[in-house]
């Protein structure tokens, strides 16, 4: 038997709720295993039912080859030990008290704890450089002193297994890599199988060998950081774009928000027409004119919150009357307007007998030869009595217009200029964030170098 | 050679600790010998019965002292917060009501052990209650949810104590009354015998549970993870700490106060780690009652109620402690 932990087919979840579907996995002895996802995921649920705290609907849980459901408390310490996120001790206790307690299940009742019990403690507090401390209060140490004691606890259950459980997130930059060289050494020196959770992608593709990314209960990517966190991967689970950069000299990956990075004028030259309407468009004239590009808009009625936007960041505009359908003469603006665009972006307007006009305007660009991006979900926003809305959008995609989800996608997927200043822009933030594998290659924290 | 190193705080613990074991019997002893005639030993020869009524009097405070002190250890550590305690949660009210039926029925006619269970029964179901509407549906209750729930359920059990006072007979209601306020004269001795025995068991069984209690302290889940089994380890501890609360409603009537008070100067002397704050507690809260005792016996020509002699260290100390958490604003 070589494997720490296997999950088959588990089931989990709360009363009315399940998290865990037909889970399976399987994890090796001595790994290093990271697990992601966003919030909801099933990763907290996941710790549960490890740590036996959940019992899963069906499904079988093994540790070291052990049901979890047939292990006694006391033997369950015995492999798994926790480290949560943040441990709220209302009592004053000395850390050699609490890290006592991690021998709670064989630690004499009365009498004072024996030899064996008392030199564990001694090891884990040495192993997590806590000796010193270990007559100070656990509620007056500092965020760092204090992880590192419940890590000492951990230690001193003397376990196969540990359980970080978002165990550095509220930790800065260098006490969270001291717990997790603290962790890795052990997870290398003494065998120690070890999962986190952690919501760090950076820390954890640094540090695990393995990593599990999860979405909706389900494993969507399993395997090595590279191939796990790639950016294709990490829009589907978090919903956003994000840049992953591979660095040449560590292999370290590094991972950035791209919705931050086209900041730059990257539209230079470019026209894009947003039909917008009601105040949808809002956030995409005000990011595209951000961007660099030359926005023009409609069509709009007058006083529409949208047409208030265009005014005020000056874009040429189609009109009509308030509170009219769309009209012949408004029409025609657009499809002017429409026409010197080099795209055109259907923002989340919803769709009325009046301004089906619109959606004209559209198939004529596209049947121009124009790109074409739809707002995804036109289905919540159709009021026209046949659904004729979403009929049209359905046949324009069929014809070639793109979908579009949220801002960072919409960007993505608008033509760029050609030289890209994003590029050179990105240049020193990436910098700042290879201090990072380059301080683990030496050996050193950042705050001692 | 370091210049002056200051005393480690386990060993300054330790010493502590043994101070109060050290003190205890100078204490009791001292207790014994306060009379309403002023200091001193009765003449064993002409007045054996005034000795023998002192010596149980400071034994009933010993035994009841440290029995609602060591519950008030429990249920801090249960609900992990200063501030439970027996008196406050409605406990001894429930038991209190429970200790008045058996007596006004005739119930506790039929044995020693008749008002004690009686005391048990009611004090459960209040515990529970206060529970229950402390926090909804399961979750774990607030502090404060607890305490007002507690003032609450503890002045329906008074009330209805109140209610069975006037309408039983006419004669039972001083003796009911002065036993609402609390009182350590022992009208029966197998009833302290059997009262102070639970207790003294049940401090020992609490004191067994120690390190379960300490990792308790770090919050269920982590007790769980340390290898605990978490809800019958509660179960248990809160059931002691309801039985030796009943037992001593059922000697002495409600005495309140003595479970926040000594736990947490113990706490400060000794330190938070169940396998000492348990003693500790336990002769600290012994010691203290038997003191206030002898302090209702001797300070007045009149005798006075030990509740109110503890009440009025104890209330002032209770809004103290509420005030600095509120403060330090770590009331949740």
């Amino acid at each position: 038997m070589n494997s720490a932990l296997r999950l088959e087919a588990v089931s989990a979840g709360y009363r009315d709720r399940t998290v865990l579907d037909n889970f399976s996995l399987d994890v090796e002895k001595g790994t290093m295993l990271g697990i992601l996802g966003p919030n909801g995921a099933g990763k907290t649920t996941l710790f549960k039912v490890l740590s036996g705290l959940l019992v899963p609907r069906s499904g079988s849980v093994s540790l070291f080859g052990q049901p979890v459901a047939r292990l006694a408390p006391a033997e369950r310490a015995r492999l798994v030990a926790v480290v949560p996120q943040e441990l709220d001790i209302p009592v004053a206790y000395t850390v050699q008290d609490v890290v006592m307690m991690g021998r709670t299940t064989s630690l004499s009742r009365w009498g004072q704890p024996s030899a064996g019990d008392r030199q564990i403690v001694e090891r884990a507090m040495v192993y997590t450089d806590v000796a010193d401390i270990r007559d100070r209060p656990i509620t007056e140490l500092s965020g760092g002193e204090r992880q590192r004691a419940i890590v000492a606890l951990a230690l001193a259950q003397e376990p196969r297994m540990i359980l970080m459980d978002e165990a550095t997130s509220h930790l800065d930059l260098n006490h969270r890599l001291e717990i997790m060289q603290l962790v890795e050494r052990l997870n290398q020196e003494n065998g120690v199988t070890v999962l986190l959770i952690s919501h760090d992608l950076q820390l954890a593709s640094e540090f695990c060998r393995r990593l599990v990314l999860l979405d909706g209960g389900r494993i969507v990517a399993d395997g090595r950081p590279n191939s796990v966190l790639t950016e294709e991967n990490l829009r589907r689970v978090y919903r956003c774009a994000v840049r992953v950069h591979e660095d040449a000299e560590t292999g370290g990956l590094s991972i950035l928000p791209a919705p931050r990075l086209p900041a730059a004028r990257v539209g230079h030259g470019i026209g894009v027409h947003v039909v917008a309407g009601g105040g949808c468009g809002e956030d995409v004239l005000r990011r595209l004119t951000l961007c660099g590009y030359t926005v023009t808009c409609g069509v709009l009625n007058r006083g529409d919150l949208d047409a208030e936007v265009a005014a005020a960041l000056g874009l040429e505009t189609a009109l009509e009357q308030p509170f009219s359908p769309v009209g012949e003469s408004a029409r025609e603006a657009a499809r002017q307007l429409a026409a010197k665009a080099d795209a055109i972006v259907l923002t989340s307007v919803p769709f009325g007998p009046g301004n089906m006009a619109n959606l004209d305007l559209l198939e004529a660009m596209r049947a121009a030869g124009k790109p074409v991006l739809i707002m995804q979900g036109i289905e919540t926003r159709d009021y026209t009595p046949d659904r004729a809305a979403v009929r049209r959008v359905a046949e324009l995609i069929t014809r070639g217009a793109t979908p579009w989800r949220d801002l960072a996608d919409l960007l993505a997927r608008l033509p760029a200029a050609a030289s890209h200043p994003a590029a050179v822009l990105q240049e020193p933030k990436r910098r700042q964030l290879q201090c990072f594998p380059k301080s683990r290659t030496s050996g050193t924290c950042p705050h001692q170098a | 050679m370091k210049p002056t190193t200051p005393v480690p705080r386990q060993t300054r613990q330790a010493r502590m600790f043994w101070l109060v074991l050290g003190l205890t019997p100078v204490i009791l002893g001292l207790c014994v010998l306060m009379g309403a005639a002023g200091i001193g030993l009765p003449d064993w020869t002409t007045q054996p019965v005034i000795l023998r009524l002192r010596l149980t009097r400071v034994l009933a405070g010993f035994l009841i002292g440290a029995a609602l002190s060591c519950a008030g250890v429990v249920l801090q550590a249960i609900l992990r917060n200063p501030l439970a305690e027996p008196y406050v949660l409605g406990v001894s009210s429930g038991a209190g009501l429970g200790a008045a039926v058996a007596i006004l029925t005739g119930f506790s006619a039929l044995g020693a052990f008749s008002v004690p269970l009686c005391s048990f029964i009611l004090a459960v179901l209040t515990l529970l209650t206060v529970y229950r509407l402390a926090g909804p549906g399961g979750s774990r209750p607030s502090v404060f949810g607890l305490i007002l729930s507690g003032v609450m359920v503890s002045s329906v059990c008074s009330s209805l104590l109140m209610f069975l006072v006037s309408v039983a007979p006419i004669e039972g209601m001083h003796s009911v009354i002065w036993w609402t306020l609390g009182n350590l004269e022992v009208t029966s001795e197998s009833l302290l015998a059997v009262g102070g025995g639970l207790s003294a068991a049940g401090c020992l069984a609490i004191w067994a549970l120690s390190p379960e209690l300490n990792a308790i302290t770090l919050g269920h889940e982590m007790a769980h993870h340390l290898g605990v089994r978490v809800k019958v380890m509660v179960a248990v501890a809160l059931g002691l700490a309801t039985l030796i609360t009943a037992a001593s409603v059922a000697v002495a009537g409600l005495i309140g106060f003595v479970g926040l008070l000594v736990p947490h100067v113990m706490r400060t002397l000794v330190g938070p780690d169940h396998r000492r704050l348990v003693p500790a507690a336990a002769l600290g809260g012994g010691a203290f009652l038997a003191i206030c005792d002898a302090v209702a016996r001797t300070a007045l020509n009149v005798e006075i109620p030990v509740g109110v002699v503890t009440a009025f260290i104890g209330g002032p100390f209770f809004l103290f402690l509420l005030h600095r958490r509120r403060k330090a604003g770590g009331m949740e």
